[in-house]
């Protein structure tokens, strides 16, 4: 049972570290209402239309872009779990993995999918 | 284990997901929601993979590692399927398959 | 686990080859991007080689992952054959009608190496990923013209219907690997003749079939390949029905009678019922179409059914037939999906109609076309009529109502194909100018004419070299 404890404090400063700094700033904020205060992105650009607006397909490309780049990166975990057994071997491949993704973020570059038109 | 689960509660839940995906795969007609239901299906595949993993084979990860091909494979083919549904929708405003019938279905 | 790099030079060779087009094609200026169909072309060849020189090589690697044997080499060549036919014989129509030479040939080579992959697959992580591999590749290609809404659209079916048949397929080998505790073959074999089994790997074994029967598009499983096949690329088309269709054929032997022999009696009335609604459909379907690509769509579905037949057959001189007739199949399928892209290129069309007179404008193109599609037929003295032979006799005790089901569809089959033979040689063409052809089209044409002639006057040593490389299943 003794190995909880460690996860019980964690869980337990986690929260502390939340709750506290929510209290504070609760307590010694300063207090003031007025229509900018209550707009959606208080010090940022004025929110228009509605949310279901649509969007430049633009995000999309970006989108799709990040998923297949993040989504690669589930190899790394493994890979980097068993490092050490894999040695300089495993060191290699990862590199050549590596390539062939950066060739693809190359050609995406090239091709202008990352430029913001 | 000792949790008094059986791979029968995991087989279940993975067939039931695969019959939810089946079913939207070929009752929707938006190409977004069909996408969806791939998605869904696969999800059912893993985790029966990841289930047999954890009752037949404790000690061999073939089915998380498995498991992690699928997932990245997956996430290419929506990342196609969502370029082909942006390169059409240029072409076409429609993401509705029973609007795709230049070609007889 | 160590890698015995020299089983998988011919992968190695491939994998770069692809990444160098790649790599070249962004660095060179997209003015001389032209020049990377050469190099596709002249790269193939060089890992053809390699795969013929690599031959003798046999073994497992990757502790069982990975397959090489006299089998999966053969298959290996026909793909690589195929892939190099396809570079070479539409270079043209690519430059026509397709261009993006870049993506193009980078992305054939990265679906060369999918099958090849998929071919030599000892597990099912190989087998999916190679499977994977080729499916993209294709999608990517089918939608390649994404300035035409035709070809898009099949795209997008294609996209759908494989992700879904990949589901499934996925589920059966999830339930199999449940059922048996390994992904191996050579072990889920092992086990089932220990006694695994059960209700599990039952409905893994249907959802197999359904999954592989989608990627040799055999009937029902079949309705995806007439509209990707219209609205693709001719090129592409030819590929996906002949590159594809093979490597797929090669993976639904290596699973089921490599595989899971052990419950024949569970799935070979299945694959039997297969292959009999895929002649039934795919030849009476074909019979009204009206555009080529379509019709030549469905006759592929028919011969996939009678490709099945071997697999029925679940033994030796079935896997032979299998081996013989993807290899002849390749070659005649090549020839008139050629002739195809060669036409459109001249006339913009598809319709059977607009071949009127085809015999006089381009006398060549119109005798491939012909001998092309009686070797289909299986008409005597030609390649297919030894394939079709090789492939019945395997299964003529037990199975006489298929043989003759197959062979009523064949003769169905010469009604059809005889339909544009006659177009092309009776009617009167309405323009009469010849049409000229490129050097790169008339060999393309010339060795499909001359093997598909050849192996069916002369079928031994081929019908040898399967022998031998069939018997890899069958010696304990």
């Amino acid at each position: 049972m003794s190995e909880w404890v460690g996860v019980a404090l964690f869980i337990m400063a986690g929260l502390a570290f939340g709750v506290v700094g929510i209290g504070v700033s609760f307590l010694v904020h300063p207090r003031s209402k007025n229509r900018y205060k209550l707009e959606t992105y208080e010090c940022g650009i004025p929110v228009e239309g509605s949310a279901w607006g649509r969007f430049k397909a633009q995000y999309f490309t970006f989108a799709l872009i990040f998923v297949i780049f993040d989504v690669e990166v589930i190899y790394l975990y493994p890979w980097a779990v068993s490092f050490v057994q894999l040695g300089l071997a495993g060191l290699v491949k990862m590199f050549i993995f590596i390539f062939i993704l950066v060739l693809g973020l190359w050609y995406a570059w090239k091709e202008g999918a990352l430029e913001w038109k | 284990m000792g949790t008094g689960l059986n791979p029968s509660y995991f087989i279940g839940l993975s067939a039931a997901l695969f019959a939810i995906g089946m079913y939207g795969a070929l009752s929707k007609r938006n190409i977004i929601s069909v996408l969806i239901s791939i998605e869904l299906m696969l999800c059912a595949v893993n985790i029966n993979l990841v289930a047999f993993n954890k009752f037949l084979t404790p000690d061999a990860f073939l089915g998380q590692i498995f498991a992690i091909f699928i997932i990245t494979v997956a996430a290419a083919e929506v990342g196609l399927g969502l370029a082909l549904i942006i390169a059409i929708s240029r072409r076409r405003e429609t993401n509705n398959l029973d609007d795709l019938n230049w070609l007889r279905w | 686990m160590n890698i015995d790099f020299s089983l998988i030079t011919t992968e190695i060779a491939l994998a770069i080859l692809g990444l160098a087009i790649f790599t070249l094609g962004l660095i060179i200026p997209r003015s001389a991007r032209k020049g990377l169909g050469n190099i596709a072309l002249l790269g193939l060849i060089i890992v053809l080689g390699i795969a013929v020189y690599s031959w003798p090589n046999q073994g497992e690697t990757l502790g069982g992952m990975y397959i090489v044997d006299h089998f999966s080499s053969f298959f290996k060549i026909v793909g690589l054959v195929a892939a190099i036919l396809v570079v070479f014989g539409f270079r043209r129509y690519v430059a026509a009608n397709v261009g993006n030479y870049l993506e193009y040939y980078s992305t054939i080579v990265f679906a060369t190496l999918g099958m090849i992959v998929m071919i030599s697959a000892g597990d099912f992580i190989t087998l999916y990923l190679g499977l994977e591999l080729m499916t993209i590749s294709f999608i990517v290609l089918v939608a390649f013209r994404s300035f035409d809404v035709k070809s898009l659209e099949a795209g997008i079916k294609y996209l759908l219907l494989a992700g879904m048949s990949s589901a499934v397929l996925l589920y059966g080998l999830s339930l199999v690997y449940g059922a048996t505790g390994t992904i191996l073959f050579a072990e889920v074999a092992q086990s089932i003749i220990d006694g695994s089994g059960g209700l599990l790997l039952i409905i893994g074994l249907v959802m197999l079939i359904a999954g592989l029967g989608f990627k040799v598009s055999a009937a029902p499983f079949h309705m995806w390949s007439p509209d990707v096949y219209e609205g693709a690329p001719t090129s592409v088309t030819a590929f996906l029905a002949t590159g594809s269709k093979a490597a797929s054929f090669a993976i639904l032997i290596r699973v089921f009678v490599g595989s899971l022999t052990g419950i024949q009696e569970h799935w070979v009335m299945l694959v039997a019922v297969l292959a009999a609604l895929s002649m039934l459909i795919g030849n009476l379907i074909a019979i009204p179409q009206t555009n080529i690509k379509r019709m030549l769509a469905y006759s592929s579905v028919a011969q996939a059914g009678y490709i099945m037949v071997g697999i029925v057959a679940a033994s030796q001189s079935g896997v032979k037939g299998v081996m013989f007739y993807s290899f002849i199949y390749v070659f005649a399928t090549m020839g008139a999906f050629t002739v195809v892209a060669a036409v459109y290129n001249k006339i913009k069309s598809d319709e059977i109609a607009d071949y009127a007179g085809l015999a006089q404008r381009a006398p060549l193109a119109a005798t491939v076309l012909l001998v092309c599609m009686l070797s289909m037929a299986g008409i005597p003295l030609l390649a297919g009529f030894v394939g079709k032979f090789y492939l019945f006799m395997a299964i003529v005790d037990g199975y006489m109502w298929l043989v003759l089901l197959g062979l009523i569809m064949s003769m169905v089959s010469v009604y059809y194909y005889l339909r544009v033979v006659l177009v092309m040689f009776r009617d009167d063409p309405v323009d009469p100018t010849p049409l000229k052809m490129e050097t790169s089209v008339t060999i393309t044409l010339l060795i499909a004419l001359g093997v598909t002639v050849f192996l069916g006057i002369y079928p031994g040593p081929l019908s040898e070299i399967a022998n031998t490389a069939a018997q890899s299943f069958f010696t304990p």
